[in-house]
């Protein structure tokens, strides 16, 4: 029998009871549609975690203190403070460095008018919103005559400009930071990022007005670099820990006691561990692919045995133990089919609303929906041989005789 | 007269219960040639129906040798055993033995769908044969909505609409009220007078009397 013909004969069949055929076919769709929303999911938030770590910074590298080694026991990661606002100066003076910019940082109670909020106090050049990928909504940033002569100049945070409920009238005006009065020169566009590591609730001041007003001494937090492209990062890299050895006095083969971090590793490290998440969630929906399967197995077999007579009268009219097995196995992949189809369209549209409800954005890949079809083909196989060999083998005689 | 449609020669069917051996069937010699209508006539339990399953092909003998069409039936296996019902054989059952839900015309037009015809080609002939047997305006209605005598021309429009060698009817009147009895009967007459070979199994001497031809079963033997 030709392909068309079994396929006709399997529509014109689930045609006839349709509920059956569509409860039976629930447990592929809501299988394939978890499957694909669920990839979609963990590809959504690969991608906007990946945008979010690039919106840090272009071609960044951070230097920050290492760790202290006393006799056998490793303190914490800053545990020294041996990076210097010197070094900073002297980074800036590499080939292949863009702008380089040393913070250190100090918590306050910031009071605007009326309002007041305690954020984290940034100190450091007008190189931050260089290399941090920061532009300004209001104002301006940091000049170096503020640097040089520690002028009490502070740049807010969209978040904390917010908080304070200054706008862009307040560029010009007096803040209090920790009861030191600073005039506000600019305010910073949000980032968007949200939670405790949020980037939009600082406030940057010269690192020099910090050291004069709230953290005497001028060792700095961490060193920020931007690279002028990105293939002479692993160079920059070489030369920074080459110089920051001689200058600390380190031994060629000693311990480093900075580290330097680098933006592709942690973009690898985060591919990576999404990538394991995808793959988790695609295995935790594909269980449900399984019982939809088992379902329509269930549901053939039933079948079977409700269409006894209808075989042995079709075995008596000439059809051969192959035509009834090809009937019920096309059933059985029309039925997994339909249910894929039906579930990749509710797939989508499901990850298209959760990719906007979580602001990542709609991440279509036509890879997963044509997998879920093969999946779902192989579901109708898998679970339609069995039944529709049931089928197949059934003695005419009796079947005729079957009530 | 050319060779044989159907002969059977020493043909014996025992049930192999385990335990006990049932000879539903022992020793059968029946020859029918090409035009003939046959009654095969016993009561119920004579070994009537395991007689008509292997003339039919559903069925092997356990002994002996059948050959229907010049085709030795006993050398077939399950495929080929279909592909000679599909090629030589309409059957007709006592309880019509319609596809449920599917109507006339699909039902008619199945054995062809087992031959290969095109779709076309199958519903042509399905409704012509429904045509022939009266039945043009009721084409289209699912078995549920015919009377029993038209569900049984129905089904003699499938077992003719291969345009079979023979055409073997298993209590054909069985279910059906006198009148349509009768009215099935005419038919199976008529298409035996227009050269249809037909084999008729019944339980009923007044049904068996329009056969032309008539041999009794009992215990599983042939009878005068």
């Amino acid at each position: 029998m030709r392909a068309t013909e079994l396929v006709r004969l399997a529509l014109s069949r689930l045609g006839s009871s349709r509920l059956r055929a569509a409860l039976t076919m629930l447990g592929v769709i809501i299988g394939v549609a978890s499957v694909v929303s669920l990839v979609a999911v963990g590809q959504g938030a690969t991608s906007g975690i990946t945008k979010q770590l690039q919106g840090l910074g272009t071609n960044l590298l951070t230097v920050n203190p290492g760790r202290a080694t006393t006799g056998f026991t490793r303190g914490a990661a800053g545990s020294v403070t041996t990076l210097t606002v010197q070094d900073a100066e002297a980074i800036g003076g590499l080939t292949g460095v863009a702008a380089v910019e040393p913070e250190t940082s100090t918590s306050q109670l910031v009071v605007a008018g009326s309002q007041n909020t305690t954020t984290t106090i940034v100190g450091t050049t007008g190189g931050y919103t260089t290399v941090r990928n920061f532009s300004l909504w209001q104002g301006a940033t940091l000049n170096g005559v503020a640097v040089d002569a520690a002028l009490r100049e502070a740049v807010l945070g969209a978040t904390t400009a917010d908080d304070l409920g200054l706008s862009a009238s307040a560029i010009g005006t007096t803040i209090k930071i920790g009861s030191v009065p600073f005039q506000v020169v600019g305010i910073l566009q949000a980032k968007g990022s949200t939670g405790p590591l949020s980037q939009d609730d600082q406030i940057l001041v010269p690192y020099t007005t910090v050291e004069d007003h709230f953290v005497p001494g001028d060792t700095v937090r961490s060193i920020g670099i931007s690279v002028a492209s990105a293939d002479q990062i692993d160079l920059v890299k070489a030369e920074i820990t080459t110089l920051l050895e001689s200058r600390h006095g380190i031994p060629v083969g000693g311990t480093d006691d900075f580290t330097i971090a680098d933006q592709s590793q942690l973009l690898s490290t985060v591919g990576s561990v999404s990538a394991l998440l995808t793959v988790l969630l695609a295995g935790i929906a594909s269980i449900s692919l399984l019982v939809g399967g088992i379902g329509i197995m269930n549901i053939m077999l039933v079948s079977v045995r409700e269409r006894t007579r209808e075989i042995g009268i079709r075995k008596a009219i000439g059809a051969r133990g192959r035509d009834i097995l090809a009937q019920f196995l096309v059933e059985a992949l029309v039925l997994s089919l339909l249910g894929g189809l039906v579930g990749i369209v509710l797939g989508v549209a499901l990850s298209a609303l959760i990719g906007a409800l979580a602001g990542w954005g709609f991440v279509f890949n036509p890879i997963t929906p044509l997998i879920a079809v093969l999946f779902s083909l192989a579901v109708g196989i898998v679970f339609g041989v069995w039944p529709a060999r049931q089928a197949a083998r059934l003695d005419p005689i009796v079947a005729l005789r079957y009530e | 007269m050319s060779e044989p449609l159907i002969q059977l020669q020493g043909v014996s069917r025992i049930y192999d219960l385990g335990r006990v051996q049932v000879a539903a069937l022992q020793e059968v010699d029946l020859t029918v040639e090409p035009g003939e209508f046959l009654a095969i006539v016993g009561p119920s339990g004579s070994g009537k129906s395991t007689l008509m399953n292997i003339v039919g092909c559903l069925d092997r003998p356990t002994a002996g040798t059948y050959t229907l069409a010049g085709t030795p039936v006993a050398e077939l296996n399950d495929d080929g055993l279909a592909r000679l019902r599909s090629r030589t054989i309409g059957f007709v059952f006592q309880s019509y033995n319609l596809l449920p839900r599917t109507s006339a015309l699909e039902n008619v037009a199945t054995p062809l769908l087992y031959q290969g015809l095109s779709r076309k080609d199958r519903l042509a002939r399905a409704r012509a044969a429904l045509e022939r047997l009266g039945l043009g305006d009721r084409v289209d209605h699912v078995p549920t909505e015919l009377s029993g005598g038209q569900q049984q021309r129905v089904a003699i429009a499938r077992a003719l609409v291969t345009e079979p060698a023979l055409l073997l009817a298993d209590e054909p009147t069985g279910n059906l009220d006198s009148a349509s009895g009768a009215d099935v009967m005419t038919i199976l007459r008529e298409l035996n007078a227009a050269g249809r070979t037909i084999v008729m199994i019944t339980h009923d001497s007044d049904v068996a009397s329009s056969a032309r031809r008539q041999v009794h079963v009992r215990d599983g033997r042939l009878v005068a």
